[in-house]
């Protein structure tokens, strides 16, 4: 015994080196300091000092990215002041969940179905035990949580701890309530102490990184329904200052069908004998209003009242005259 | 003893196997070798990224004890020549001396990936706190999934799961997932084998149509949801919007599964959306910027101005028409020259309704 069977003479590459430093770390009962680290690590660490002490910062800086925490302790007696490293499984370690196959086949489900575009929660599956599998039947959603400051946001939530972030040009510190994902987009809600009310905001309008500040800084208000807070395409149509709330718009007979689905049968004014109606349709936000008027292209017109039939055609005569 | 014979028999093949399989890997033919290279993106891996894979690989191969090489290369999205050198180098780390029984226990055996015995790394890392959030998000939307099943099973394993992160657990995020009509008729279709007739509205041609579909996916995406489809009109594949569909009737034929499984690629990371679809760029500029956002892009260039110049696939005329529409003086086509005019024919056109 004694002589290795792999000796470490060769040039070793970082990643084998940093996966024998975290080997030994975590297999060592005491602290051992980088000294005691390079003899144990045979020439797999620069023969010079420095290089060799920038080696080592490096490979314990990308450990902890990693999530393994290396505790430092500084020494006494002979040793007096020099750093000792140690590892202890027990805090980077994921303890056993005790998952019964039903529950893992359950999340593997889960993660076929939601696609995130993110690999985060294939990795999260990895770890538990489980893996990436393919259903073939039954609906499946795309959500999108590739978005890096979801994680930063809702970490804050979880703390209490009030976000900072750059949005529409004007910095916005807030104190986040909840997000919501709604139509491939992330909304975060909470109350906005430059506006000083409760405000929502898409979280891929945010034009910087996002700050956090304090934990426990505030508190969450009671009864708060964060998908009601977000206002629905609806909604925003009926939000505005226009001086009228209201128009009535012909929908062809062939999308009778989806307007009736959005806004109701409540919002028909009459039906036509060619199977059109007239919806009452809420267009106090001009933008929103003319939004969802022209996908409608040609199949819906504008009747009433004359002030918003005669914006519409303003609309419609500015772009045809390319201005 | 007759454990430690078998580790070190293992470690003594470790070398052998592992360059047979790299040889093995090289020789694939081109076809071949590029299915297994999936999506894996190109160029050297740090050292970094090669251990963080590995401290999730090898306990999840430990826990399986043996699994096929092409297996763990599929799941894990890794070229099998990457995963090979990534054990080769695992089977040879451990601590000093370094000899077998502190080596990780990890090796190649005939096309077989062997952990048998946890030396190292047996355990995963804890769960960042942006994969518990990734995995909350998936539980709870895949809880709003029409005909989700094991609604139950999966409110238990986040109850597991919150002792690990109760504030990541139960964190204030939701997911609303759109309402449409027909959705739990076209999944009873689906696990059925059921062939439908739908009256369908297309935005395309601006018309109501019949059509026979065989449902292969139904899937939700930015806020609508989608039925893709083995269409008889056009006899190809489609994906059609579910509100978009006027009425639903079994037409009484069942279809073979194996039929329509055969023409779908499930384990790739491409969109649910085809790319043969012609390409258009547009330049966007303020209240028209949605456009850069509501819909998947090819590519966006941001300009000195504040404006976006935006390329996207199109699925007709008439689909872009409408988009221009909505855009107004906020829009404008850069190419192809035939589309440059459409928005101002458009309007022209739509304006005639309202003489």
């Amino acid at each position: 015994m004694g002589s290795p069977v792999v000796k470490k003479t060769e040039k070793i590459n970082a990643a084998e080196r940093m996966l024998n430093l975290l080997a030994l770390l975590s297999a060592r009962s005491q602290p051992i300091t980088l000294k005691q680290i390079r003899a144990e690590l045979l020439n797999q660490y620069s023969e010079d000092n420095e290089a060799a002490r920038a080696q080592f910062e490096r490979d314990k800086s990308d450990l902890r990215k990693l999530g393994i925490p290396i505790d430092m302790l500084t020494l006494g007696g002979a040793q007096a002041g020099e750093t000792a490293y140690r590892v202890n499984r027990n805090n980077y370690e994921l303890t056993d969940m005790g998952f019964t196959d039903e529950e893992l086949r359950a999340l593997q489900v889960a993660a076929a179905t939601v696609r995130l575009g993110a690999q985060e929660g294939e990795q999260a599956l990895w770890k538990l035990g489980a893996e990436r599998v393919n259903p073939k039947l039954g609906p499946r959603a795309s959500i999108g949580f590739s978005d890096p400051h979801l994680g930063t946001i809702l970490d804050a939530i979880s703390k209490r701890a009030a976000v900072t972030f750059i949005y529409k040009g004007e910095t916005r510190s807030v104190d986040a309530y909840g997000m919501l994902a709604r139509k491939g987009f992330w909304y975060v809600v909470g109350f906005d102490h430059l506006r000083k009310a409760q405000r929502v905001f898409r979280v891929d309008r945010i034009e910087s990184g996002v700050s956090v500040g304090k934990a426990k800084s505030y508190t969450m208000p009671k009864n708060l329904d964060i998908v009601k807070a977000v206002p629905t395409d609806r909604q925003m149509m009926a939000a505005g200052d226009y001086e009228h709330p209201t128009a009535q718009v012909r929908i062809d007979a062939s999308l009778v069908h989806i307007v009736t689905s959005d806004f109701g049968a409540g919002a028909i004014v009459r039906s036509e004998p060619d199977g059109a109606a007239i919806f009452e349709i809420p267009c106090s936000n001009g933008y929103a209003f003319r939004l969802w008027l022209f996908a409608m292209v040609d199949k819906a017109e504008v009747v009433a009242p004359d002030d918003v039939r005669e914006l519409a055609m303003r609309w419609l005569d500015e772009l045809a005259a390319g201005v | 003893m007759a454990k430690k014979r078998v580790t070190k028999t293992a470690k003594k093949t470790v070398k052998k196997t592992v360059k047979k399989t790299v040889k093995k890997t090289v020789k694939q033919p081109a076809k071949k070798r590029a299915a297994t290279q999936d999506s894996k993106r190109r160029g050297p891996r740090s050292a970094s990224e090669r251990v963080a894979g590995l401290l999730v690989l090898l306990p999840w191969l430990m826990k399986r004890k043996r699994v096929r090489l092409a297996e763990v290369a599929k799941q894990f999205r890794m070229s099998e020549a990457d995963l090979v050198a990534d054990l080769q180098m695992a089977a040879v780390c451990g601590v000093p001396p370094y000899t077998p029984d502190a080596l990780i226990d990890v090796f190649i055996d005939d096309g077989w990936v062997v952990a048998e015995i946890p030396t190292f790394f047996s355990r995963p890392l804890r769960l960042t706190s942006a994969e518990m959030y990734a995995i909350v998000a998936m539980v709870r939307a895949a809880q709003k999934l029409p005909g989700a099943p094991s609604r139950s099973v999966l409110t238990q394993a986040v109850v597991k799961l919150a002792r690990l992160a109760p504030d990541a657990t139960d964190a204030p995020l939701h997911i609303d997932l759109p309402d449409a009509p027909y959705l739990e008729e076209l999944r009873t279709a689906e696990n059925d084998l059921a062939e439908l007739r739908i009256e369908y509205f297309n935005p395309a041609r601006s018309e109501v149509a019949q059509r026979t579909i065989r449902v292969m996916r139904i899937f939700s995406d930015h806020g609508h949801w989608y039925v893709m489809a083995d269409d008889d009109k056009s006899g190809t594949i489609r994906n059609f919007r579910v509100d978009r569909i006027q009425s639903l009737v079994r037409t009484g034929k069942i279809y073979n599964q194996a039929d329509v499984a055969s023409r779908i690629n499930d384990d790739d990371d491409r969109g649910w959306f085809g790319d043969n679809l012609e390409l258009v760029t547009l330049r966007v500029r303020d209240d028209a910027a949605w456009i850069a956002e509501a819909y998947p892009t090819v590519s966006r260039t941001h300009n000195r101005d504040g404006s976006t110049d935006v390329s996207l696939r199109i699925t007709s005329e008439h689909w872009l028409a409408r988009l221009l529409l909505r855009g107004g003086r906020n829009v404008a086509v850069l190419t192809p020259e035939k589309y440059v005019s459409l928005a101002a024919r458009t309007a022209k056109a739509v304006r005639s309704k309202y003489d």
